[in-house]
């Protein structure tokens, strides 16, 4: 009798696995993470093959089928989040081996807590049952909170709290709104909601799920939890914080919105309204921020904030094309926001603090964390051929092809503060002529900036790939068509 | 005719509510706590009145019982580390700065919008929906159990199942990560009654959680419900100072706490072979497996509800004597 494994269990349950492991094992937590995260990586390459090859995969667990059961199924978004999900969780994990080699008691529980977000994210990327997000998104949230207090700093643990309402209370909003979607459809399955009447009240419902997962992605005005918690996180919990957990609430819209039956214009210019505020509040602020890790906290803001312009920037009609260039944008900040925090983080270690105005008077110069530091810079503002620039060009094609200037004009308003607040950084790496290191100027280049700069080169890189990047995220993706 | 538990169920919801705004509006931790106690126990009878016995169960024995604890213990804390432990007065928290009216306004703002949204959502939903009733009687005699909702939570939707188990192991490996700088606050002196108490409670405590487990497969009951009943005996344990948790025992506490989401996951695992899927328990052994999850979960369970309450992975005894741990 052999077991029969596919992909779709094997991306969920070998990072389960692979959390109890290191739980049990905490002296060897660090071998067994790398381990999961690379067989992890190879669950989701096995996956990618079967999508490319066949289109999209379900698998009924418990072989009941929705909706009675569960089903798991993947297709071209989910495996792009997946892949994503990997890819930066692998880099990620290596930037951690060295940044967190002092603190033995971080180094024990960071591994378990990151494989349980890692259970968690691919739960969600696999998943086509509203309870079942529910309960994904839970495991994501403690998973998190756990992250973000993981360095035991009073600024940390007040910011981890905060974070654990504010996660909580989206994810009770969510649950609530799920119960009555079950309440009028008497399923919980997407294909359910997919054929479903469309009525006031069920609008409503979905209004309390969007608000629940608005919570969680920090969408302004929901996102006062965001900016201390991400900064005040060590580095390697920031960039998985920023960079891939508030893109499993994301993709939760994102994909619901193929699925529900859509809401009005109204709505959807209000959902552009609040990503349009989150553009100018969250640049603002980093305009204003004095360390550089709060800097790249708000700028996430900001970013999260230009994704759901691209969300709303062809109105309703222009949906089926939308997404794409949410999805496209979604990627590229997962990539270049994970390196730009580690960056970061490797520039404090490095200086030993990160407040912006004293970055230029350091005689040391961590040259490769700063270099990765502007190429990350470089994706996040939209230069070409950054994966950045692919995603806002096409935001900006399908807004002025329908005529909504006013998107155009908030992402150049967006473009102009990034440009601006990224620069504060960037003049500070320049200017390089107030203190001189008596050792050379090459100080601060270790083994360490190997997986951010990966991470940095990848975020402009990826942007040549963006064709075939499209074509593979649209397989199994019938936008708006009823499965 | 007026059906005189119309009048009941009225007087029900009523005592909810004015017990949660008495919740919040009072002042006194203490007090709150007591009142939150008994919000969760009037809600614990609405969910019966509401045909809902599992969540009643669930409600009672955690919303009221380990969360009635968890928070008794907070308090305990807070008043040790503030110096106003053997004191009598009331204790409460104000904020040291005033919120801001700006801050005010917005929850206010956004708690309105929210309980707009629940308004509509509800007047427009259908009296009785649809559900899963007809599904779940009809698959019912190919869950391996008799109870339909334990057909759903271990078999129909056991994948949900092992994730709120993998929930609360985020959550204790989450509260074991934070070290804290502060030691316990002493444990409260117990009298003479209390220990005849936890003589009697003990031995019952462990039949009751024993029983809703098994119960489970054919009655309302099962794992999380037993699992804090059980977990009650952990607390017991821990006041009496039966127990002690010491850094030895580490390696045990990690042990029962993966203990429940590894045996439902590997057993979900295992099963998939001949033509069946992941969770596809082959009907003959159904019962069995569904057992062995259960078990497995309520240890783990109960294991790890009695460390959240003890609330810290145990550190080495400091010199100060066993009541300064």
């Amino acid at each position: 009798m052999s077991v029969e494994l596919s992909p779709m269990i094997l991306a969920i349950f070998l990072p389960l696995f692979g959390a109890i492991a290191a739980f049990i094992a905490p002296r060897a937590a660090w071998s067994i993470g790398l381990a999961t995260l690379a067989a992890t990586t190879g669950a989701v390459i096995w996956l990618a093959r079967d999508v490319w090859a066949k289109g999209a995969v379900m698998l009924p667990l418990g072989g009941w089928g929705a909706p009675l059961g569960i089903d798991l199924r993947a297709d071209g978004l989910s495996v792009a989040m997946l892949a994503l999900t990997s890819a930066v969780g692998f880099l990620v994990s290596i930037a951690a081996l060295d940044s967190l080699k002092d603190a033995a008691r971080q180094r024990q529980y960071f591994w378990p807590l990151w494989l349980l977000l890692l259970t968690g994210m691919n739960g969600v990327y696999l998943s086509t049952d509203l309870f079942n997000l529910y309960v994904m998104i839970e495991v994501i949230a403690l998973a998190a909170v756990g992250l973000t207090v993981l360095n035991g700093t009073r600024d940390a643990l007040r910011a981890g709290l905060e974070y654990m309402y504010a996660s909580i209370l989206g994810a009770l909003l969510f649950l609530m709104g799920v119960g009555f979607v079950y309440l009028h459809l008497g399923r919980l399955d997407f294909a359910g909601l997919a054929g479903a009447e469309v009525s006031g009240s069920l609008i409503a419902a979905m209004a309390l799920m969007f608000v629940g997962l608005a919570l969680k992605i920090a969408l302004f005005p929901l996102h006062f939890w965001l900016p201390a918690a991400h900064a005040n996180a060590t580095a390697p919990a920031s960039a998985l914080l920023s960079g891939l957990v508030v893109k499993a609430a994301l993709y939760i819209v994102l994909r619901l919105a193929q699925y529900m039956p859509f809401p009005s214009e109204t709505l959807l210019t209000l959902v552009g309204l609040m990503g349009a505020g989150a553009v100018i509040w969250g640049g603002i602020q980093a305009l204003r921020a004095e360390r550089l890790k709060l800097l790249v906290a708000w700028s996430t803001v900001a970013q999260i904030g230009l994704i759901f312009v691209a969300f709303a920037r062809a109105g309703e009609m222009g949906l089926t094309e939308s997404w794409k260039a949410a999805a496209l944008l979604i990627l590229a900040h997962g990539v270049a926001k994970a390196a730009m925090f580690l960056a970061a983080g490797r520039i404090k270690d490095e200086i030993g603090h990160d407040v912006i105005r004293d970055l230029d008077r350091a005689p040391i110069r961590p040259t490769l964390a700063q270099f990765t530091f502007a190429l990350a810079a470089i994706s996040l503002i939209g230069l070409p051929p950054s994966l950045g620039f692919i995603g806002k060009w096409s935001l900006m094609e399908g807004a002025m092809a329908a005529g909504y200037w006013h998107w155009v004009a908030v992402t150049m308003a967006g473009t102009l503060l990034s440009v601006a607040y990224f620069s504060r950084v960037l003049t500070a790496f320049l200017r390089f002529d107030r203190v001189r290191a008596p050792v050379g100027e090459h100080q601060g280049w270790a083994l360490a900036d190997a997986a951010p700069l990966t991470l940095a080169l990848a975020a402009i890189g990826l942007g040549l790939m963006a064709a075939p990047l499209l074509s593979f995220i649209e397989i199994g993706y019938p936008f708006g068509v009823a499965q | 005719m007026t059906d005189p538990l119309v009048i009941f169920d009225v007087a029900l919801a009523l005592a909810i509510v004015a017990l949660a705004v008495a919740a919040l509006s009072v002042r006194d931790l203490f007090a709150m706590i007591v009142l939150f106690v008994v919000f969760g126990l009037l809600s614990a009878l609405a969910w019966v009145r509401l045909s809902a016995p599992d969540v009643a169960l669930a409600e009672a024995a955690i919303g009221a019982g380990v969360t009635g604890a968890l928070l008794l213990k907070t308090l305990h804390h807070l008043r040790y580390v503030s110096g106003t432990l053997g004191q009598q007065a009331a204790y409460g928290v104000t904020p040291l700065t005033p919120v801001p009216i700006g801050v005010t306004l917005a929850n206010a703002i956004f708690c309105g919008l929210i309980t707009l949204g629940l308004a509509v959502a509800y007047l427009g939903a259908p009296a009785a929906g649809p559900g899963f009733d007809a599904l779940v009687a009809e698959a019912m005699p190919r869950s391996g159990v008799d109870h339909p909702v334990t057909g759903v939570l271990l078999n129909f939707r056991a994948y949900d199942t092992l994730m709120e188990v993998v929930v609360l192991l985020a959550a204790v490996v989450a509260v074991w990560q934070i070290e804290r700088g502060v030691s316990d606050a002493p444990a409260p002196v117990l009298g003479e009654v209390w220990q005849g108490f936890a003589r009697l409670a003990l031995p019952a405590t462990v039949v009751v959680g024993t029983y809703l487990l098994w119960v489970g497969a054919e009655a309302p009951g099962g794992a999380f419900q037993g699992g804090a009943v059980l977990a009650a005996v952990g607390l017991l344990l821990l006041l009496t100072r039966a127990y002690v948790p010491q850094p030895t025992h580490r390696g045990i506490a990690r042990g029962a706490f993966v203990l429940g989401t590894g045996v439902f996951a590997l057993v979900a695992l295992l099963v998939a072979s001949g033509g069946r899927v992941a969770f596809e328990y082959p009907l003959e052994h159904a019962k069995t497996l569904i057992l062995l999850i259960e078990g497995m979960v309520t240890i783990s369970i109960a294991v790890t509800l009695a460390a959240l309450f003890h609330g810290r992975e145990p550190v080495a005894q400091t010199k100060g004597g066993r009541d300064d741990t």
